[in-house]
């Protein structure tokens, strides 16, 4: 695609602000409309973005699936781990209350490392899909529609 | 103030859908889909104020981005037949064509 000036030129503006974008859906999700699944999608959406305008070959040397096999299970972790935590400090699965000593505290911080692992996982899993798509596609001929 | 603009913006949604369904070529179809899109952002927006929820700003923003991105991919795909093309790649399928 490296005639289409325009589109790599907007592209290449746009995928910062889509990262910071999703960060913000991600940390900013307790206040307002936004959460782990959604900015894990935006996330991955840049990186979609960027493999269709450079190739998924560029793209996989950018964000290798070795690192994406790493992160899949290192969200889910980090998921299970705060449960894990909440048990340790005396609470049931997940009680948020006793992650820190004023239990509104507890919630506000456990809610968000919680995003935090559901948005890894989401995005990791997102671009997955997307290389396992676009990357393995056999060449369709006009005879073959 | 807020329903006229929402009354008019379904009007000129189903105008556009009409416009995707009957499209006669693809790109009349793909140009309706992507301002289908747009009109939904305006929508999102739009709504957000008439039910006192300003933060579906924020929704019409990301919105705004993944249309974008989707109308690329179904541009590409129908160029090339392949989403996961290189430049090199795609300056080769230039020449053929």
């Amino acid at each position: 695609m490296n005639h289409h000036l325009v589109l790599r030129v907007v592209s290449k503006l746009l995928i910062p602000f889509i990262l910071l974008f999703a960060l913000y859906v991600q940390f900013h999700g307790d206040y307002g409309p936004g959460g782990g699944f959604q900015a894990g999608v935006l996330f991955a959406s840049a990186f979609i973005l960027y493999a269709l305008i450079y190739g998924v070959d560029n793209a996989r040397e950018v964000l290798p699936p070795k690192a994406l096999r790493f992160l899949v299970p290192v969200g889910l972790i980090i998921y299970a781990l705060t449960g894990f935590a909440s048990i340790v400090m005396g609470g049931n699965y997940l009680d948020y209350d006793v992650l820190a000593h004023d239990p509104q505290h507890g919630q506000h911080l456990g809610i968000l490392v919680i995003e935090f692992g559901v948005g890894t996982t989401v995005a990791a899993v997102m671009v997955t899909i997307f290389y396992a798509y676009a990357g393995r596609t056999r060449d369709v001929d006009d005879e073959d529609w | 103030m807020f329903i006229g603009a929402t009354a008019a913006l379904l009007v000129a949604m189903a105008l556009t859908l009409i416009r995707a369904f009957a499209g006669p070529t693809l790109f009349d179809r793909v140009l309706a889909a992507n301002s289908f899109g747009t009109k939904t952002v305006l929508l999102i927006g739009v709504l957000g104020f008439l039910t006192d929820r300003p933060e579906f700003l924020d929704i019409a923003l990301l919105y705004a981005l993944v249309n974008f991105i989707g109308t690329i991919a179904v541009l590409k795909f129908f160029r090339y037949r392949n989403l996961g093309l290189s430049n090199t790649e795609a300056a080769d399928r230039e020449e053929i064509d």
